[in-house]
């Protein structure tokens, strides 16, 4: 990511050296750049356009990019994880304390903090609100949350003390605990049901975070205001006290010409999503890009193991080694979207080089189909037993450009004859094929997260299952990298997964995911919480 | 009033009709909102809490009883909860549809008077080679897509001269480009009807009467000609309807507007089902009432459907001979 926040200091805050965790900070100092100001100067309004309207603002569902801008914003979490070193540093805690098995959690808070409706953030609040994420409310329709494994239930110590337990260890829940997917959230909203934190309640949604969503037009346009009165930062940002901007206006605005068009014209400060063949136009109009990774799992195509025309690990190792990924980020993308050298991102916690067993070989690919009984049949295309080596794929809405991506790949796995059919399909029929691997024997996918449970989230079958497989030796490997309880022992479990994918040849990571954004060149102090959701906390206009 | 009672009971079928018939179709699509949304991997549910989440839905519930309860739902003004959002669908409308009325009332307005103008032009203006040309405009405009049209009139209007802010822009301001997106394509057929009926009653014995006693072609255009040529042109306007919805859909969405289009748009690709339904119903109300009221205005432009043996008739839809 070599436009991300370059001039971004880290000190060393002595203050935050709590519970023996080292805690590297980030200064938020405005990147300067040529002329203007660089003091951050308070107040202004800030146009920011999104490229989706938001869903829902129940926390567990801010993985969808839109929900998660705005949770990132309006609410503070128990921990904060640096950006830039991925530590887990305090927050609302304090300070805390883990058992050795990790299956209890004790969190000191801030007795200081308050929502926005003016309800204070207790140690009652803080236990209602990961019970809520942790076991779910069926009578609200209120969905677990993805980041929060094996919890047992809460205990409130005193006011600003809670412990968390846990049925079996869960060495996850210290960062789940930073992620906005654990938002905190007031008591009252607590009891709202998932249908009440949808869109056209965003304004009753009520969080302590430094800004308050004040008005909402339904899939159109939402205001958020700095709250005068926010004084509980994480103490590692230089930043203190409340946000610079007064006011950010935020404008759906689902088509890509007007969003980059009003950028570049100057109706609008900020948009999210610049597409790989804008961001040309968009740098020579003088705006600048921004693209944090999302630091999870790859965008991949998952290979079915379990359709039988893919059943032969020959086969596919035939698939990797044909795809030239190289190719695919030099046609389709930019040097933005970095090439895959194993199924997790460089920048993901846990990453370890499989670059070894991913070459693109396109005569290895021929020999492995050769020795696996496909020959080449009379339209260039591998027959074995009267069947065509013949694989479909969905083009996937949620990938960037996952179209131009899949022909691509069609046509370097057609050199080594293979045909892959790209198919289009209406939200329906693609939600229940994906599940059918006869009929999706590749399928094309990512997840952005930046904790070590991520791996596990995609690939186990009782979670995400992309692979929707069938070998309990992976979901083996991947329990123990959400149960290990000593730190460097789970790394070293996730390289085992990361192994074990690439030689079975399960996976074929294509690029290391960003979210591009861009800004015009006075917007200051821009930043993204680790999986590149935007911040506007520390954002000043310079002009 | 034998008449109007009729024509009230068959808009009420037709009504019935859209709603089982969207009913139907929705049920028989692959898939459905519930699956889309919560069965999605992204939000990484089990199972048994997707289980959970299709009994709360009630989409468990055989789809005769779901039938009956959707309709009762219907008949009381409840149209349930949009999937996706979580929003009750009543409130998503109720929200929207001021909005999409306004434009698509100021489109049909700006329409009429581009189409009149055209027609207007097209038998007064001066040279020979200047009426062709307004001629030709219909097929032209009949022939832009309009979400060509609105990005055009986007990046020249707003990004390129500065006239317009797309972005923050006033109530007004942000009426002016989609009306004239949304008013082009819907003046074309318009325009295309209004200069051939002009044509056509031009050539009756009437006018050539008219113009012998020496009347004005200004005054036979407006006084002879355009009243007779009003008919045709007011059916083809009820028909327009169907061009002014699909319209909205891409006018609402390349704008960025929130308006009954849009939603529709949304919850077509999601496939919400409660929205979607209501949606149908309201565009099948909306069109059963202009054409209703359509026919009802018959009588008044023509006055001999007033006669009262030509009521039980179907009305004439083209009217050649001035009263």
């Amino acid at each position: 990511m070599p436009r991300l926040n370059p001039a971004r200091i880290a000190v060393l805050s002595a203050a935050t050296l709590t519970a023996g965790v080292l805690v590297a900070g980030c200064a938020a100092t405005p990147q300067t750049a040529g002329a203007g100001s660089t003091d951050p100067v308070t107040g202004g309004t800030l146009t920011y356009l999104e490229f989706q309207p938001h869903t829902s603002l129940y926390p567990p569902t801010a993985g969808f990019y839109p929900n998660g801008g705005l949770v990132n914003n309006v609410t503070d979490r128990l921990t904060y994880q640096n950006p830039e070193t991925l530590e887990i540093e305090p927050w609302i805690a304090t300070d805390w304390e883990v058992n050795s098995d990790a299956t209890e959690y004790t969190f000191n808070l801030r007795d200081d903090v308050t929502f926005s409706d003016g309800t204070a953030l207790d140690a009652a609040v803080v236990a209602k609100n990961i019970d809520t994420y942790g076991l779910g409310k069926t009578d609200l329709n209120l969905t677990v949350s993805e980041a929060i494994n094996n919890y047992a239930g809460s205990t409130v110590v005193d006011d600003d003390t809670v412990t968390f337990s846990f049925s079996a260890p869960a060495p996850g829940f210290l960062q789940a605990t930073s992620t906005i997917n654990s938002g905190l959230v007031s008591s009252a909203t607590l009891d709202r049901s998932y249908e009440e934190f949808g869109a056209g309640n965003a304004a009753e949604v009520i969080g302590s975070g430094p800004y308050v969503i004040t008005a909402e037009s339904i899939g159109t346009s939402l205001t958020l205001e700095a709250r005068d009165d926010y004084d509980w930062a994480p103490p590692s940002l230089e930043h203190q006290g409340r946000a610079y901007l007064d006011q950010i206006n935020l404008v759906v605005t689902p088509e890509d010409s007007v969003r980059i068009g009003a950028l570049t014209s100057g109706q609008a400060d900020y948009v999210r999503y610049v597409q790989a063949f804008d961001e040309a136009q968009v740098e020579a109009a003088g705006i600048t890009l921004y693209a944090p990774q999302t630091r999870g799992v790859n965008n991949s195509l998952n290979i079915r193991f379990t359709n039988p025309l893919v059943s032969d690990l020959r086969v596919r190792q035939a698939l990797v080694a044909a795809i030239d990924t190289q190719e695919i980020v030099d046609t389709v993308f930019t040097e933005n979207y970095p090439v895959a050298t194993s199924s997790l991102s460089k920048t993901a916690l846990g990453y370890k080089d499989e670059s070894a067993l991913l070459t693109f070989d396109p005569d290895a690919s021929r020999d492995l189909l050769e020795d696996a009984g496909w020959i080449e049949g009379a339209d260039g295309i591998r027959e074995k037993d009267g069947q065509r080596l013949s694989l479909d794929v969905y083009v996937a809405a949620p990938q960037p450009l996952s179209q131009q991506t899949l022909e691509l790949a069609s046509q370097q796995l057609a050199t080594v004859g293979v045909e892959l059919n790209v198919k289009a399909a209406d939200s329906g029929t693609y939600a229940a094929d994906i599940k059918d691997p006869l009929k999706t024997p590749l399928y094309h996918s990512m997840v952005g997260r930046a904790d070590l449970d991520v791996i596990k989230s995609q690939f186990h079958t009782l979670n995400r299952n992309v692979l929707l497989s069938d070998d309990a030796h992976l979901d083996e490997l991947l329990e123990l990298v959400a149960s290990e309880a000593d730190p460097a022992a789970r790394l070293e479990r996730s390289g085992d997964v990361q192994d074990y994918l690439a030689e079975q040849a399960y996976v074929i990571p294509l690029f290391e995911e960003p979210q591009v954004y861009g800004a015009a060149s006075y917007v200051k102090g821009v930043s993204y919480e680790s999986v590149g959701r935007p911040s506007f906390y520390d954002v000043w206009l310079d002009k | 009033m034998h008449y109007v009672i009729r024509r009230v009971g068959q808009a009420a079928l037709v009504l019935a009709a859209a709603f089982t018939v969207a009913f139907v179709l929705l049920q028989a699509l692959p898939g459905d909102a519930i699956l889309i949304k919560f069965e999605s991997p992204e939000l990484g549910l089990s199972p048994a809490q997707i289980a959970d989440i299709r009994a709360t839905y009630g989409a468990d519930v055989p789809p005769a009883l779901q039938f009956v309860h959707t309709l009762l739902g219907f008949l009381s003004g409840d149209f349930g909860y949009s999937i996706q959002k979580g929003t009750p669908v009543t409130q998503l409308l109720a929200e929207a549809l001021p909005d999409t009325a306004t434009l698509a009332l100021l489109a049909i307005v700006v329409a009429v008077l581009l189409a009149v103008g055209i027609a207007a032009l097209s038998t007064l203006a001066p040279f020979a080679w200047l009426r062709a040309f307004v001629r030709a405009l219909p097929s032209v405009f009949v022939s832009v897509p309009v979400f060509w049209l609105g990005i055009v009139l986007i990046q020249v209007f707003s990004f390129q001269l500065g006239l317009v802010p797309i972005i923050g822009a006033s109530p007004a301001q942000a009426l002016i480009l989609p009306v004239l997106t949304l008013a082009v394509p819907i003046s074309a057929p318009l325009a295309q009807i209004l200069v051939r009926s002009i044509d056509e009653v031009s050539l009756q014995p009437f006018v050539a009467v008219a113009r012998a006693k020496g009347a004005s072609e200004r005054w036979i255009l407006g006084r002879a000609v355009g009243r007779n040529a009003l008919l045709p042109t007011l059916t083809i306007a009820g028909v327009l309807l169907g061009e002014l919805i699909g319209g909205a859909v891409v006018t609402e969405t390349v704008f960025g507007r929130a308006g009954i289009g849009r939603i529709t748009e949304q919850a077509v690709s999601q496939q919400d089902t409660p929205v979607l339904q209501a949606v149908v119903v309201l565009s099948a109300l909306i069109f059963v009432t202009v054409n209703l009221a359509v026919d009802l205005l018959y009588p008044v432009l023509d006055p001999r459907l007033k006669n009262p043996r030509h009521t039980n008739a179907r009305p004439s839809k083209k009217v050649g001979v001035a009263a």
